[in-house]
């Protein structure tokens, strides 16, 4: 059943440019972009249990890095996006190594930790990031190659999509690999795990890296999307966001953070097109989601399916 | 001004800004050594107590109502979250308070703006304390060392109500060990309703005194829930003595970071605390290995 929601969605987000107006455009491509965010931070969350408060880290090591390449260099758009999320990964590892040291809360501490101190950083480096302006007019340059289709409006969307879905692709294909076996095995019980022979530290600082190579590659994504990159995207605020995404949208599932990013996007901006105060009813969404539907919105959606189809 | 005095004022500011960071630090971490919630809206209710210690201030023209208002009704708030909403989630996965909090800290933000405005709001310190002393010559606000002052007598007051007061006694045993404590009859279930109420209130006493300082403004939560978390990481989760050496060290590398080195004081910070997890992950005095 899931196999068709998700044949069906996938439809609907190829067709979308044909039938939506600019401006709906601009929010779907940046609910897609949000959307990988989001399902980076699920291969730590939900299958390993390493619970980041620091994910906006790889979200702006991506897009100040990308946005830095295509102010400051000719490296074409596409070029710029996954030498970023290379980067970023590379980035990971080295976070993935440190705060694997701790476990428990100390790990969710060592990762907020680094986003603030990266943070800080883009506060105060100026020459690269431009302090609290951060980088304003990054350009999408189309390069030699026949990528200039990329540059539009519809044509970066896809560029978006594509890189969800190769995300999605990779993840699933992990979480389904005897690697994502082992994740599981350390997020249900890592004593376990260790005592089977398996080393799960260096298992740990692999997803750490893979999840910041997903996430900065969102960012990198983002910032030639937005035309700039600014400190907010480091703040601890949009860690506790992504991690809200995932858990909205049902931690564990991959498609869930997915769907999260969007119910969020589409939240905020419904919200505050009808109320100043959309946070207010914001956070009370978020709490009645926490208390009534634990599983998320891939849990509601598949339940009722699920239900459905017994009864048939 | 003289090296010496130079020196005298700014650890005087190093130690009331510690004591402020204290008063955040311990609510967070008496209410995470209890029931294993990182309390996201910790800063909130900490910006909360501000707003309502403004508005307690106007009413009754009287800062010392506000200072024992302010933590009073946050505190009740807190517990009623707590009776409402929390206590549904104890046998649930940890994130669930994290969410949960992360939306209150959402909530409140945004109805202390929709009651009291976007504007920063002055709140002046009573007249006994509006004046200045001189230290080595050099004038310093009295206001600061009532800071101070308060810092010593509220560490002292929490130490002795957990070293000696009953409720303090099933606190501690409450957190050691909340499955033997409930089967030896302490009611655990109203034990953390009070620790939770306590903590926020500790936040709202934080909030009410920095208020003169800094004035009460929409900024204010963000900026110090991160300090908070820093401490409490840095002294150890749970750990009474820890929140007091992490308020101590921070308010020492904020103020000195800002007056030698004002760029790299806030990444100063970070530093100290990736240094102290990557010695001790558990934090100084945490137990966590």
């Amino acid at each position: 059943m899931s196999r068709i929601i998700a044949l069906i969605l996938g439809l609907i987000l190829l067709l979308a440019p044909l039938g939506l107006p600019p401006f709906a455009m601009t929010l779907l491509t940046e609910a897609v972009i949000l959307g990988l965010f989001a399902m980076s931070l699920d291969l730590m969350f939900g299958y390993t249990r390493l619970v980041s408060f620091g994910h906006a880290a790889a979200y702006g090591l991506g897009a100040y890095s990308c946005g830095w390449m295509l102010l400051n260099t000719d490296i074409p758009l596409l070029f710029a996006v996954f030498a970023a999320a290379l980067l970023t990964g590379m980035i990971g590892l080295a976070v993935g190594w440190m705060c694997t040291l701790a476990t428990g809360v100390s790990f969710s501490m060592l990762t907020l930790a680094f986003a603030q101190l990266l943070y800080a950083i883009s506060f105060k480096w100026t020459s690269v990031t431009g302090g609290s302006d951060g980088l304003a007019g990054i350009p999408r340059t189309a390069g030699p190659f026949g990528f200039a289709a990329l540059s539009s409006k519809a044509g970066f969307y896809y560029l978006a999509l594509a890189c969800l879905v190769g995300g999605f692709l990779v993840c699933r294909g992990l979480v389904r690999s005897p690697f994502g076996a082992v994740l599981r095995g350390i997020r249900e019980n890592e004593a376990k795990t260790t005592a089977l022979g398996y080393n799960t530290r260096l298992y740990k600082i692999a997803v750490v890296a893979i999840a910041y190579g997903l996430g900065g590659l969102a960012g990198a994504l983002y910032a030639p999307f937005a035309g700039f990159a600014n400190t907010e995207l480091l703040f601890w605020l949009l860690s506790g966001q992504v991690l809200i995404m995932v858990i909205v949208g049902g931690a564990g599932t991959l498609v869930g953070p997915v769907l999260g990013a969007a119910f969020f996007m589409f939240m905020e901006h419904q919200l505050s097109a009808w109320t100043e105060a959309w946070a207010l009813y914001f956070g009370l969404i978020f709490i009645a989601f926490v208390l009534f539907a634990p599983h998320g919105i891939w849990g509601l959606a598949t339940g009722r399916f699920r239900r459905a189809s017994e009864r048939h | 001004m003289s090296t010496l005095a130079l020196l005298l004022t700014q650890t005087v500011n190093a130690l009331s800004q510690s004591a402020l960071l204290f008063f955040l630090g311990v609510g967070l971490t008496l209410i995470f050594g209890l029931m294993r919630i990182v309390n996201f809206a910790h800063g909130a209710l900490y910006m909360l107590g501000a707003f309502v210690g403004y508005s307690l201030t106007h009413w009754t023209g009287n800062y010392w109502l506000a200072l024992a208002g302010a933590p009073l009704a946050v505190g009740l708030f807190g517990t009623a979250f707590e009776l409402t909403i929390l206590r549904r989630l104890y046998r649930r996965d940890a994130h669930a308070f994290l969410m949960v909090t992360f939306g209150l800290a959402l909530v409140v933000g945004e109805a202390v703006r929709l009651t009291w405005g976007p504007d920063a709001l002055q709140v002046p310190a009573p007249a006994a304390l509006a004046g200045v002393v001189f230290m080595l010559d050099e004038p310093f606000p009295v206001y600061r060392l009532f800071l101070v002052a308060t810092g010593i007598v509220v560490a002292i007051a929490i130490w002795q109500f957990l070293e000696r007061a009953r409720l303090g006694l099933l606190i501690r045993a409450t957190s050691q060990n909340a499955d033997m404590a409930n089967a030896l009859g302490v009611d655990v279930r109203l034990i953390r309703s009070c620790v939770f109420g306590i903590g926020c209130g500790l936040a709202a006493l934080g909030g009410v005194l920095a208020a003169p300082l800094v004035t009460a403004s929409n900024g204010m939560a963000g900026t110090v829930i991160i300090d908070a978390f820093v401490i409490v990481i840095i002294g150890g989760m749970g750990s009474f003595l820890g929140s007091l050496i992490g308020a101590l060290l921070i308010g020492f590398v904020q103020v000195f970071g800002n007056y030698y080195a004002p760029d790299f004081a806030l990444a100063f910070m970070y530093l100290v605390m990736l240094a102290v997890l990557v010695m001790r992950p558990g934090g100084l005095l945490g137990k966590e290995a």
